[in-house]
C-alpha cells in the first residue's frame, strides 16, 4: 500500500476537495496575520510561504502527513549518518562534512578526522595559490585556475563563485565542463601554459566529459612543458573519492584533494570539490559557507516541524504538487550574482526526486519531482513570466532576493552609487510587485485604472503560489543556507514520496550507449544494428 | 637668506644642509617621526654618504638649527620648503593650514615634493583664502621645485644639478628662488622656469620615461636569453647611438627604492582615477615587479622546481648600492619566493640590513650574516641582487670552497661569464650567461 492509501493522504484529499483546493489567494489574505503567521526567519534568512494556497488547517494535516511518514525520524537517520542511500549501501553525509564536528553523532561524528585531514590539505594549496607561492613550470605564479568537471563537479562551484563575484580574487577562475570541447578550446586560446593551473574535478574519476578536456588541457599544456613531471606537479590538481584514479592518471599525491562515496555528486560543493569556491573567497570564506549551511542543518535537525524552514517548504510543495496538481516550479532569483543558481537547483531537485519508482522498487501512483526551471528574475519578466500570468500551466514560484547590496558603499551618496540603490529597490519592486499579480490576478488591479484591462486579453487569474526567500547579502553565509535549505526540502519530499533521492541510475544508461554509439561514429558499419533514425545521423557525421 | 625647510627625509636634509652650507639661516622640521634630539646628533634616518657629515658641522657651525614647533618655523623663514615623501601629502596639508593661521607677512612655499599636479596652485589658493579670512594683507606664491637627487649620490646632485625646475608664474617668487639657488647654478643657467603644473608633471615625467627604459631594456635582455644572445653585446651596440645613450641601459633584477617606483605608481593611479590611459606605464610597473623575481625563476628551473631544502645564499639586499634601503627593492620579493617553496636563506649586504629585517615579514628561514662570504656556508647557489662594488671582485677559491655548489645568479650582470666560468662556477646572468 502506497502513501496515497494512507489516511493521511486522504484527509488532505478531502480537504482539498472540500474547497482548500479552490480557494483563491486573495481569499486567503483576507485572514488576519497571515504574513506574520506564515513566515519564518532563521538567521539571515527570511522566508515569507504566505502566497501558498494553504490555511492553518493545510499546515496541521501536512504535519500530520509528515509525522505519518517518520519524517522527524528519518532526519535523524540523516543526520546521523544512516544508510539513507539504499540502492547504493551508504549514508549521504553533506551535513556532516559541514558540521566541523559540531552537533553530530554516530558514523557522521566518526568520519570528522577524514574531513577535517582533507580541509586542512585543502587549506595549504589554497594559500600557496592565492599568496603566489604556488607556481608554474617556469616559475611564475599562477594567476588562472580552470575548473574541469561536470555537474556536481562544476555547478556548485561556478553557482557560489559567480554569486562572489564582488569580492576580488587573486586568481582568476574558469570553469570548463561540456564534453564537446568548445569551451575548452576557447578558454586555451586567452590563457598562458606558465600561468595556469587545471583542477580535475570527478567523483568517480572515470567520466568522459572530464577526462576527454583534462587530455586536451594536457595536450595544450605539452606545446611549452617539456618535463612531464613539472607539468603534472604545478599545473594539474585533482579532487575524486578515487586517489588510484588519480594517481594512475598521473597527479601526484601532494596534489590530490579526497571526498568520499558517501558524500553525493550534487552535493559535493561543501567537500574540496568547492575548490574553486575557496580560491575565489580564501578558506576562511568557504568555512563561512559550511558554517552557514550548518545553521541551517541544526535548524533541520533541531526545530518542530510546524517551525522547520525546509519541512514547511518541502511539505507545501507536495501539497502543490500531489493535491493542487501543480507540475511546475520556477526558481527566480531577483539579483544576477544568482545567475546559475537556477541550473543548480534543478540538478539538485530533479536528479534527487525525479523518480518513478519508490524504495522498495514499486512504482508510484503519483507524481513526484515536478520540472523545475528558472532565470533571473527581471530577464525572465520578459521571456516566460507571460506563461506564468496567463499561460493554462499552474507553476508555482520561488522568489530569492538579497535585502542588502553589498558593492557598493552604503554610506556614500555618490551619483554612481545613487543610481545603484536605485536599481536595487527597482529590482525589489518588481520582486515584489510580480509575485503579488501572481497571487492576486485581475484583484491587484488599482480601481483607478481598472476600465483600461475591461477585455479578455488583458485578464490576469492570479492564484499562482509562490514563496519569497530573503537573504540578508548574497556572501558566503546565506548561501551556505540557501542551498541546505533547498538540499533539506527535497529530501523531505523524498520521505513523504517514499523515494530515495541520493541515487541517479537514470543518467547512466546513455553514458554507457554514447560509448557504443562513438564506436559507430569511428567504425559506421556498427551503427546499421542502430535504429534508421540514429544510423542516419551517425552517417552524416562519420567521416 | 632665512628658510625653513619641513620634512626631514632625504630630501629636506640634503635641501637643508647644502642651503646652510651656503650661508643661510636654516630652520629644519620633521613633519614624521624624526626627532629633533636625535636630529641635532646628526642621528639620520638613513644612511647618505657625505650627509651626516654636512648636518654635523651645519648644527655645529650654528647655520642649520632642528625646530620642532612648526610655527616657530614659519616665523622665521622667508622661503618655505615643503620636502615630504610623496605618501605625506597629508602632512603637507597640515603645514599649509600652520601658514594660513600663523603668517604675519609675504609668503614664499617652494614644494619640492612628489604631489599630485596642481597641488601647489590648491595650496596656494588655500594660503590666501586663509589669509583673507584674517584679513591680512600679504603676497602669496606657492611655487613647485621638484627634487632629482638619487640615493647614493643626493649632496652632489643638488650642489651640481643637470637642472633646477621650477614651477612659478610669479616674477618676485622666481627672482627669489634663482638667488637662493645661484651658489648651485654657476657655470651656466641651469634653471628652467615652467607653469608650476608643469613642473609637477615633469617630476612624474622624468621617472615615468627611466622606469619604462629599464623595463624595456629588461624585456629586451629576458628574450635575447632565448636567441643565445649576450645582451651586454647589444647594450654596447645600443648605448653607442647617440639619440639613445648608455645611461639607464643596464638590464637586471627590476627597480625599486622609496621614490622612483612609487611615483610612477601614484601618476599611474592618478591618471586612472580620473579615467585617463595609462596603459603603458601600467604594463611598466608590472612588468618590473614580474622582472623582481627573474633570479628567482631562473633557480626554480635550474633546480627542476626542487627548491625545498636548498641553501641560498644572497648578496645584495638594498634597491641600489651605496643605500641602506630596502623599500620594493627586489631582495624582498625574491627572498620570500624562495622561502615559500621551503628554501633557507643566508644574505648579506653592507648597509642594509637593518632596513631589511624592518621590512621582511616572513619567518625566520632568512639569516642575515656579517661577512659576504659567511653567507655562502654550504649554499646551492649565490644570488646577486644589488651591485655593490666589493662584489664586483671576490674571492672565487674561497667562493668555491664554502659553497656546496658552485653556481651563481646574478641579478646585476657584474661578472664577465667567460671569465667566471672558467674559474669553475654556473653563471646565470639577466640576458647573459648561461641559459635556463
Amino acid at each position: 500500500m502506497g502513501v496515497e492509501s494512507s489516511n493521511a493522504w486522504q484527509a488532505l484529499n478531502a480537504h482539498c476537495e472540500q474547497g482548500a483546493g479552490s480557494v483563491h489567494l486573495k481569499t486567503l489574505f483576507s485572514e488576519e496575520d497571515r504574513a506574520q503567521r506564515f513566515s519564518i526567519e532563521l538567521d539571515d534568512l527570511f522566508l515569507d510561504f504566505s502566497k501558498n494556497r494553504v490555511s492553518e488547517e493545510t499546515i496541521q494535516l501536512l504535519m500530520k502527513l509528515a509525522r505519518q511518514q517518520s519524517l522527524p525520524e528519518w532526519i535523524k537517520r540523516l543526520i546521523c549518518g544512516d544508510e539513507v542511500n539504499d540502492t547504493e549501501g551508504r549514508p549521504a553525509m553533506h551535513s556532516a562534512i559541514r558540521s566541523e564536528g559540531r552537533d553530530v553523532s554516530g558514523y557522521a561524528l566518526e568520519v570528522q578526522p577524514q574531513i577535517e585531514q582533507q580541509f586542512d590539505k585543502m587549506a595549504t594549496i589554497v594559500e600557496q595559490i592565492r599568496s603566489g607561492s604556488w607556481r608554474g613550470y617556469s616559475g611564475k605564479p599562477i594567476t588562472d585556475v580552470v575548473n574541469i568537471g561536470v555537474g556536481g563537479s562544476d555547478l556548485g562551484p561556478l553557482m557560489v563563485t559567480h554569486a562572489l563575484q564582488t569580492i576580488s580574487s587573486p586568481v582568476n577562475l574558469h570553469f570548463i565542463s561540456s564534453i564537446d570541447g568548445t569551451q575548452t578550446s576557447n578558454l586555451l586560446k586567452s590563457l598562458n601554459q606558465e600561468t595556469t593551473l587545471f583542477v580535475l574535478a570527478s567523483k568517480s574519476f572515470t567520466t568522459i566529459d572530464t577526462l576527454s578536456n583534462a587530455e586536451t588541457a594536457k595536450d595544450w599544456l605539452k606545446e611549452k612543458i617539456k618535463d612531464s613531471k613539472t607539468l603534472l606537479s604545478q599545473h594539474f590538481l585533482g579532487v575524486s573519492t578515487k586517489p588510484d584514479m588519480m594517481s594512475e592518471w598521473g597527479i601526484p599525491e601532494e596534489n590530490q584533494l579526497l571526498f568520499w562515496d558517501w558524500i553525493g555528486g550534487r552535493y559535493s560543493m561543501w567537500s574540496a570539490i568547492g575548490l574553486p569556491i575557496a580560491l575565489k573567497v580564501g578558506m576562511s570564506g568557504f568555512r563561512e559557507m559550511l558554517q552557514g549551511a550548518h545553521i541551517m542543518d541544526n535548524h533541520f535537525a533541531t526545530a518542530e516541524l510546524e517551525q522547520n524552514m525546509p519541512v514547511l517548504m518541502g511539505m507545501i510543495d507536495v501539497w502543490n504538487i500531489n493535491f493542487l496538481n501543480i507540475q511546475a516550479k520556477a526558481i527566480l532569483p531577483y539579483d544576477a550574482r544568482l545567475k546559475y543558481l537556477p541550473s543548480y537547483f534543478e540538478q539538485l531537485v530533479m536528479e534527487s526526486n525525479g523518480k518513478s519508482v519508490n524504495r522498495n522498487g514499486e512504482s508510484v501512483n503519483y507524481k513526484t519531482c515536478p520540472i523545475l526551471w528558472g532565470e533571473v528574475g527581471p530577464n525572465a519578466q520578459h521571456a516566460f513570466y507571460q506563461l506564468l500570468h496567463q499561460g493554462t500551466q499552474a507553476v508555482m514560484c520561488d522568489f530569492i532576493a538579497p535585502v542588502e547590496r553589498d558593492d557598493f558603499d552604503r554610506n556614500s551618496h555618490s551619483e554612481k552609487d545613487e543610481s545603484l540603490r536605485y536599481q536595487h529597490e527597482l529590482a525589489m519592486a518588481n520582486c515584489f510587485a510580480q509575485s503579488r499579480v501572481l497571487m492576486l490576478g485581475d484583484a491587484a488591479i488599482p480601481d483607478s485604472i481598472k476600465s483600461q484591462f475591461d477585455s479578455p486579453f488583458k485578464h490576469y487569474p492570479g492564484n499562482q503560489p509562490s514563496n519569497t526567500i530573503l537573504l540578508k547579502t548574497i556572501s558566503p553565509k546565506t548561501l551556505g543556507m540557501l542551498v541546505a535549505l533547498y538540499e533539506h526540502k527535497t529530501f523531505v519530499e523524498s520521505v513523504i514520496w517514499e523515494i530515495n533521492p541520493f541515487d541517479q541510475w537514470g543518467v547512466e544508461l546513455g553514458k554507457l550507449i554514447a560509448k557504443e554509439t562513438h564506436a559507430a561514429i569511428k567504425t559506421p558499419s556498427l551503427a546499421e544494428s542502430f535504429d534508421a533514425s540514429t544510423a542516419n545521423l551517425i552517417r552524416r557525421i562519420a567521416k | 637668506m632665512r628658510v625653513s625647510v619641513f620634512g626631514c627625509e632625504l630630501g629636506g636634509l640634503v635641501t637643508a644642509g647644502a642651503l646652510a652650507q651656503t650661508g643661510n639661516q636654516v630652520f629644519a622640521l620633521p613633519i614624521g617621526t624624526g626627532r629633533v634630539e636625535h636630529l641635532r646628533k646628526a642621528e639620520l634616518p638613513r644612511e647618505e654618504p657625505g650627509l651626516e657629515h654636512l648636518i654635523q658641522t651645519q648644527v655645529k657651525e650654528g647655520g642649520l638649527h632642528f625646530e620642532e614647533d612648526w610655527k616657530k618655523g614659519v616665523a622665521h623663514g622667508e622661503v618655505l620648503f615643503l620636502s615630504m615623501p610623496s605618501w605625506r601629502l597629508d602632512r603637507a596639508e597640515e603645514v599649509i593650514q600652520v601658514i594660513g593661521d600663523c603668517a604675519e607677512g609675504d609668503v614664499l612655499v617652494v614644494n619640492q615634493s612628489s604631489f599630485p599636479v596642481g597641488t601647489a596652485d590648491r595650496f596656494e589658493a588655500q594660503i590666501k583664502l586663509a589669509f583673507a579670512k584674517r584679513g591680512l594683507v600679504a603676497k602669496v606664491a606657492v611655487v613647485a621645485m621638484p627634487e632629482f637627487i638619487s640615493e647614493g649620490s643626493a649632496i652632489n646632485d643638488f650642489v651640481k644639478p643637470d637642472r633646477i625646475v621650477l614651477g612659478s608664474q610669479d616674477p618676485q617668487a622666481i627672482k627669489q628662488i634663482r638667488d637662493l639657488m645661484r651658489p648651485f647654478n654657476r657655470v651656466t643657467d641651469q634653471l628652467k622656469v615652467m607653469s608650476t603644473r608643469a613642473a609637477e608633471y615633469t617630476k612624474y615625467a622624468v621617472n615615468a620615461l627611466l622606469a619604462t627604459r629599464i623595463s624595456l631594456i629588461n624585456e629586451l635582455a629576458n628574450n635575447a636569453e632565448h636567441f643565445d644572445i649576450d645582451m651586454e653585446e647589444v647594450r654596447q651596440g645600443l648605448g653607442s647611438d647617440h639619440r639613445i645613450g648608455f645611461n639607464y641601459l643596464y638590464p637586471g633584477c627590476g627597480f625599486g627604492g622609496p621614490s622612483f617606483a612609487a611615483d610612477v605608481k601614484s601618476l599611474v593611479n592618478t591618471l586612472q582615477s580620473k579615467g585617463y590611459d595609462a596603459d603603458l606605464l601600467k604594463t611598466v610597473l608590472s612588468n618590473n615587479e614580474v622582472q623582481k623575481e627573474v633570479l628567482f625563476r631562473k633557480a626554480w628551473r635550474f633546480f627542476n622546481t626542487e627548491l625545498k631544502g636548498k641553501k641560498i645564499a644572497v648578496w645584495g639586499l638594498s634597491f641600489k648600492p651605496n643605500t641602506s634601503t630596502v623599500e620594493n627593492a627586489p631582495s624582498l620579493k625574491t627572498i620570500q619566493a624562495f622561502v615559500a617553496q621551503g628554501a633557507t636563506v643566508k644574505a648579506y649586504d653592507p648597509k642594509a640590513m637593518t632596513d631589511f629585517q624592518k621590512h621582511w615579514q616572513g619567518d625566520d628561514r632568512v639569516e642575515l650574516v656579517a661577512d659576504m662570504y659567511d653567507a655562502l656556508d654550504g649554499a646551492d647557489a649565490l644570488v646577486i641582487l644589488t651591485e655593490w662594488k666589493m662584489f664586483w671582485s671576490p674571492d672565487y677559491d674561497l667562493m668555491r670552497q664554502r659553497m656546496k655548489r658552485p653556481v651563481i645568479f646574478d641579478g646585476r650582470n657584474i661578472y664577465e661569464p667567460d671569465v667566471i666560468m672558467e674559474q669553475g662556477f654556473r653563471y646565470f646572468g639577466v640576458g647573459r650567461g648561461e641559459v635556463v
